[in-house]
């Protein structure tokens, strides 16, 4: 098809360097990844993949290593290797997950994903030789150069800020001196009198210990690892950090800076009495994504990865605890910031008038001089006339320098959003968590360098067979439509329908009226049934009588649905349109029921996935083994022959490379279930496809969740549905769900916009 | 072009249908006398043993007796097979009475061979330092590198090397069958010839081996001779030296071809020229049932769809680009992963999904075969439900009618075509209708007789 070809070639002129062969492979695989890239030129790439390593030489103990490097930057790695456990730790840290399932692991080397690994402290010599060491075969050159190009500038200068003033620090003095060669730094630097001869200060910062790769590092070399390094740094002006930071982004310089917090040396800033609770034992993981923020006394700025339910809020309570500062939380809406503060009082020792909530609804303030704050991105953010009070507690907020500012769900923010939000608040550190860290999308980037690199990412499977998170069945099942709404489907003028016809497809319904009969009545489940169609929400809670919540539902209401849903033994589903996606923490479910979804969103699917992820009952049944392998259940319902199958082989991409499996089911409901279930007799169908045929058109999209006016929704996106398919519509400008502007408008991006190193791969 | 079946039966199955003179000739050679009794089933093994030094005719109730009530479907095949070898000689005299009695050459050979030994037509070659052998390690490899450069070309495959000795015209027979000579896109490999790329290395020499055979009198060869030649072969010691010139001028010429095959190596010193035996030859007269050792397998599929493959092997490579797409090839490691696409190819090209679901089950890697299923079901099902998709639509041979003089003409036709049960669709408004081509006459003069 013409847009991809046309997007390769004309890159391809723009970027046609030495470099960029071996850069373009490594890409390439992004490529193969990426949602917008549309079936033929994917095709061609996988032409292309079709790669020729057997030159390489193998070791001759090739059998005792774990893993074989390609000189595209791809590594395979073999889990049940002796050594799998420290391998995977130092390839987490230092390349990105391609796919993870039981047996064979791959990842990619990227510029991003060296950037991380560089900044949790690994030189460029450790990285190879590490590597090197658990190859099987010789470490190809390119690699090596690969690895040489991408960290020759990472990690070589850090910004830090110590009592309350900023410091450029560098073990490199000639890296500092390059960087004052240029005017804007050379202008924020604050000339005291010179220390030393280049005028530097000079300092010892210990250097870094780290369990994961160490274990793999003779003794000399950890020997060398501890030994305490020199420093050079010199001051900056505080208002200009933004300025230099900018200054040394990729784009200009080229020497992007780590951002380090000296808590324990920070006297300006009061300490917070805060202390986990003695039952606050971190999991394994969580003490190692931890260890990867702390990993040198300091606090680090970047992102958690872990999956949903694997306990990210004891992470971001346990970051802030040791901190000992003010923290600033972020979420995304009002519900999960009263989770948050429920969270942070289970596990720490906080008192209620130090931890604060500011939503629409609630403007709290903490007592004394240090204290938490939750409260939403659109809070901060928000643009419009403020109240009174409101406008003094933003005030605080902008006067305040924060120990710790913790973001949630940073995956579903947009840019801009993240920018203001930085802007307005001064923090020393900056901790992200999500569960599904998109790779495909510009936002990566952002995020990077808003936040910092991605420090540590849980591997799921590894999580479900620890017993930490519930071993999910998924289960993808197969509805025919009906006769009668396939016909409606496809016709021409129905086009605007066609998602409404295939989600009230009668036997869609029935499927799903089946499987709510059996995991309630059989085995005594908790249900979500997921629609992002608002007219099939609706139809099917009504006909049902089951409760629903969708975007217009109000705080209360809302609230009340779900404590019935977690108390009564009589309300075991809840209908949930996409507003449940995210952060709505519903910890008693264990069914979830798909029955319409968002196009092609891989991330939408994780997401909902996570909703049940938080493991039940107890932790021995749960093992491999154990006498309840499955506890929990992932149906997504999908009408055959229509476009929901091909979205649905995309959406499950994510969950599929993370090692789930899909078991397809062709044979619900059972053909004896007859008359017991809703639709059987073809007037009944008859009488609904009317239905659906007389709905007004804006009544059967997409649910259009507006603004809340207490800022429940992360942001207003509006979508149009226009004339044709859905491959056809796009999304206005302004949206939180950038993926989906991406997968439905299928048209590359202008290159020119992408972030330096993200353009070369469209090379 | 005549279907081949596949069928990986041994060499005896084709000495059993050579003609009768030539079966009683082929019993004049000692070394096939004990070859076929190698290969026969055990009972009729012990028939045979039992009746070595009878002379007369033993009555078949007699024989019957030998075996209890649970024996005699075995009992049966063991006669059929013994008679079909032209080994025994059924009797019957005037009362109705059936006996057999062993073929005289047969007996006669293998009495002398029990007592004295056979002597081979050539003695080994006394090893003196114009001759160095290759170590039986390298022999083997020698052998296995030789029939898998024969199967890449076999299977014409762009990686393979040429080689020396087989004809191009003898390569398409042997590809008769396996390939399908399709248009333009050049030989595909087709069901039969992908169950063959399945099959162990002595199936498939078998089949080759039958194919080289049935084509011996187009070459003036003997299939007699041949089959006397082949057998006499798998009774040289493995890694011994022969010399050549113990050799008839045709066996010379078939020694050239087996060498392309890995069957034996020949190698030439400075006045003479001699043959080394492979393993592959000496197992030629090993009945498939003992030789097919199970191999370790080497495939490690995964849930999402990718498939690891231990292999150094090119031809293990093209056995699974054929229903997978490679993706990485390294040394001792195969990436590949198998998409809707590369299914589609493979079906599309006769493959069925069992015999995907097989070969990978087959060939399970150890780590995973002890595992249940050892191919994640989510694939295997998946591997199905394509292949299932692929048969929703039903073909029928239909004719088309349209423009009916009058709607009752039309609705005539209509329910002459329901009793003969072959209407498939009709359009009363615009007055069309579609009928199975089977009815198509009936239907022709149905019409004719209304417009009358």
């Amino acid at each position: 098809m013409g847009h991809g070809e046309r997007g390769r070639s004309s890159k391809k002129m723009k970027y046609g360097g030495k470099d960029d062969q071996k850069m373009k492979n490594i890409q390439n695989e992004e490529n193969y990844y990426d949602d917008d890239v549309d079936e033929d030129s994917r095709l061609g790439e996988r032409e292309k993949k079709d790669t020729d390593f057997t030159k390489l030489e193998l070791k001759p103990d090739h059998g005792n290593r774990p893993l074989w490097a390609c000189q595209d930057g791809r590594i395979f790695l073999e889990t049940f290797s002796p050594l799998y456990k420290q391998a995977y730790d130092f390839l987490i840290a230092i390349a990105e997950p391609v796919c993870r399932p039981e047996s064979m692991h791959e990842y990619n080397l990227t510029p991003h994903s060296l950037y991380a690994a560089v900044s949790v402290g690994l030189e460029t010599e450790t990285i190879i030789s590490v590597l090197n060491k658990l190859s099987k075969t010789k470490l190809p050159k390119e690699m090596i150069d690969f690895i040489h190009d991408s960290t020759a500038n990472y990690g070589k200068v850090k910004l830090v800020l110590k009592k309350n003033r900023y410091f450029i620090e560098s073990p490199f003095p000639d890296v500092l001196k390059r960087l004052l060669s240029d005017a804007v730094i050379k202008k924020a630097r604050y000339c005291s009198e010179p220390y030393g001869d280049d005028g530097f200060t000079i300092g010892k910062t210990s250097g870094e210990l780290e369990a994961g790769p160490g274990e793999l590092l003779n003794e000399a070399e950890l020997a060398a690892a501890a030994e305490e390094k020199e420093t050079h740094s010199f001051e900056i002006d505080p208002l200009q950090v933004e300025n230099v930071k900018q200054q040394c982004l990729p784009h200009a310089l080229n020497y992007p800076m780590l951002e380090e917090y000296d808590f324990r040396n920070d006297n300006v800033n009061p300490d917070l009495d805060i202390e986990l609770k003695p039952h606050a034992q971190p999991r394994p993981y969580q003490e190692k994504s931890l260890s990867k923020m702390f990993g040198n006394g300091r606090a680090r700025s970047g992102i958690i990865v872990l999956p949903c339910g694997a306990g990210k809020s004891l992470v971001g309570v346990s970051a802030a605890a040791r901190i000992k500062k003010s923290c600033l939380c972020l979420a995304t809406n009002a519900v999960s910031v009263d989770q948050w503060a429920f969270q942070f009082k289970l596990w720490s020792n906080i008192r209620d008038d130090q931890i604060c909530r500011f939503t629409s609804d609630s403007k709290e303030r903490f007592r004394g001089n240090a204290g938490i704050v939750v409260t939403t991105y659109n809070m901060v953010a928000f643009g419009g006339k403020r109240s009174e009070e409101s406008e003094k507690i933003i005030e605080e907020m902008r006067n305040r320098e924060w120990g710790l500012l913790l973001m949630d769900e940073v995956h579903v923010v947009p840019a801009h959003m993240f920018r203001k939000v930085i802007s307005i608040t001064k923090s020393h550190c900056k901790l992200g968590l999500t569960a599904t860290l998109v790779r495909e999308d510009d936002r990566i980037t952002d995020l990077n360098f808003l936040i910092g690199p991605k420090l540590y990412e849980a591997n799921w499977l590894d999580l479900v067979k620890g017993g930490f998170i519930a071993n999910v069945q998924c289960a993808e099942v197969w509805c025919p439509m009906t006769k009668e709404f396939f016909a409606e489907y496809l016709k021409k003028e129905n086009s605007k329908k066609k998602q409404a016809l295939y989600v009230m497809n009668p036997n869609k319904f029935r499927a799903c009226e089946f499987l709510i009969r059996f995991h309630e009545e059989q085995r005594g489940d908790k249900i979500i049934v997921f629609a992002d169609n608002l007219f099939a929400l609706t139809e099917y809670a009504l006909k049902l009588g089951k409760p629903m919540i969708y975007g217009a539902t109000s705080h209360i209401e809302r609230t009340k649905i779900l404590e019935q849903f977690k108390t009564s033994k009589n309300v075991n589903t809840v209908f949930l349109s996409k507003v449940g996606d995210n952060s709505i923490d519903i910890p008693e479910a264990n069914v979830i029921i798909q029955i319409s979804s968002h196009a092609g969103s891989r991330r939408q699917e994780a997401q909902r996935l996570g909703r049940i992820l938080r493991a039940k009952g107890k932790l021995e049944d749960r093992m491999a083994g154990g006498k309840e392998e499955y506890n929990a259940f992932f149906y997504s319902l999908v009408s055959t022959d229509t476009q929901e199958m091909y979205y649905s082989t995309k959406r499950q991409q994510f969950l599929i490379d993370q090692g789930y499996s899909f078991k397809v089911i062709t044979s619900l409901p059972p053909p004896d279930a007859g008359s017991s279930l809703s639709y059987h007799s073809q007037e009944e169908q008859l009488s609904l496809l009317a239905k659906v045929l007389n709905a007004g058109d804006d009544l059967v999209g997409l649910e259009q969740l507006e603004e809340d006016t207490d800022g429940k929704a992360l942001q207003s996106w509006k979508l149009k549905r226009s004339n044709g398919s859905m491959s056809n519509f796009s999304g206005s400008r302004n949206m939180a769900y950038l993926e989906y502007n991406k997968s439905a408008s299928k048209k590359p991006k202008d290159p020119t916009k992408r972030h330096n190193l993200f353009r070369k791969r469209f090379g | 072009m005549p279907q081949v079946k596949i069928i990986a039966k041994n060499f005896m199955d084709m000495v059993a249908s050579l003609p009768a003179i030539k079966l009683d000739k082929l019993y004049n050679n000692v070394f096939i006398c004990e070859a076929i009794l190698r290969s026969l089933p055990p009972l009729a093994k012990k028939y045979v043993l039992q009746m070595l030094y009878t002379d007369v005719p033993v009555p078949a109730t007699m024989l019957e007796e030998w075996v209890l009530a649970d024996g005699v479907s075995k009992h049966r095949v063991a006669i059929d097979r013994l008679i079909q070898l032209r080994i025994f000689s059924e009797l019957v005299d005037r009362k109705k009475q059936t006996s057999y009695s062993l073929n005289p050459t047969f007996q006669t050979n293998l009495r002398k061979h029990i007592i004295s030994g056979g002597v081979l037509p050539r003695e080994p070659m006394n090893s003196d330092n114009a001759i160095k052998l290759p170590s039986l390690q390298e022999l083997e490899a020698y052998a296995l590198r030789q029939w898998e450069c024969f199967l890449l070309l076999l299977i014409n495959s762009s990686k393979a090397e040429k080689l020396t000795g087989i004809s191009s015209s003898m390569m398409r027979i042997f590809q008769r069958g396996l390939l399908s000579q399709r248009d333009k896109d050049g030989p595909r490999l087709t069901e039969s010839g992908f169950q063959f790329l399945l099959m162990d290395t002595n199936a498939q020499l078998w089949y080759i081996i039958r194919e080289y055979i049935s084509n011996a009198e187009e070459r003036d060869v003997d299939p007699a001779d041949l089959i006397s030649f082949l057998l006499e072969l798998s009774f040289h010691v493995t890694g011994e030296a022969y010399n050549l010139n113990t050799l008839t001028e045709v066996q010379k010429n078939t020694l050239k071809d087996l060498a392309d095959l890995g069957l034996v190596k020949l190698q030439q010193g400075m006045k003479d020229s001699w043959f080394i035996p492979t393993k592959l030859a000496t197992n030629l007269s090993v009945s498939l049932t003992d030789s097919s050792v199970r191999k370790e397998g080497y495939v490690v599929m995964e849930t999402n769809f990718r498939m690891y493959a231990y292999s150094t092997s090119k031809l293990q490579c093209e056995i699974l680009r054929l229903f997978a797409r490679i993706e990485y090839q390294l040394p001792n490691l195969i990436a590949c992963a198998i998409t809707k696409e590369s299914l589609y190819h493979a079906f599309d090209n006769g493959i069925t999904s069992d015999q995907i679901v097989t070969f990978l089950q087959q060939n399970s890697h150890p780590r995973c075969a002890d595992r249940v299923p050892s191919i994640p079901e989510n694939v295997t099902d998946q591997i199905r439900l394509w292949e299932a998709d692929l048969k929703r639509i039903e073909m029928t041979q239909a004719h088309f009618y349209e423009e009916f003089p009058s709607k009752d003409v039309f609705e005539a036709a209509c329910d002459f075509a329901r009793e003969w049960r072959g209407l498939l669709w009709e359009d009363s408004k615009r007055m069309r209708l579609v009928v199975k081509s089977e009815i198509h006459n009936q239907m022709r003069e149905f019409l004719h007789s209304q417009s009358k």
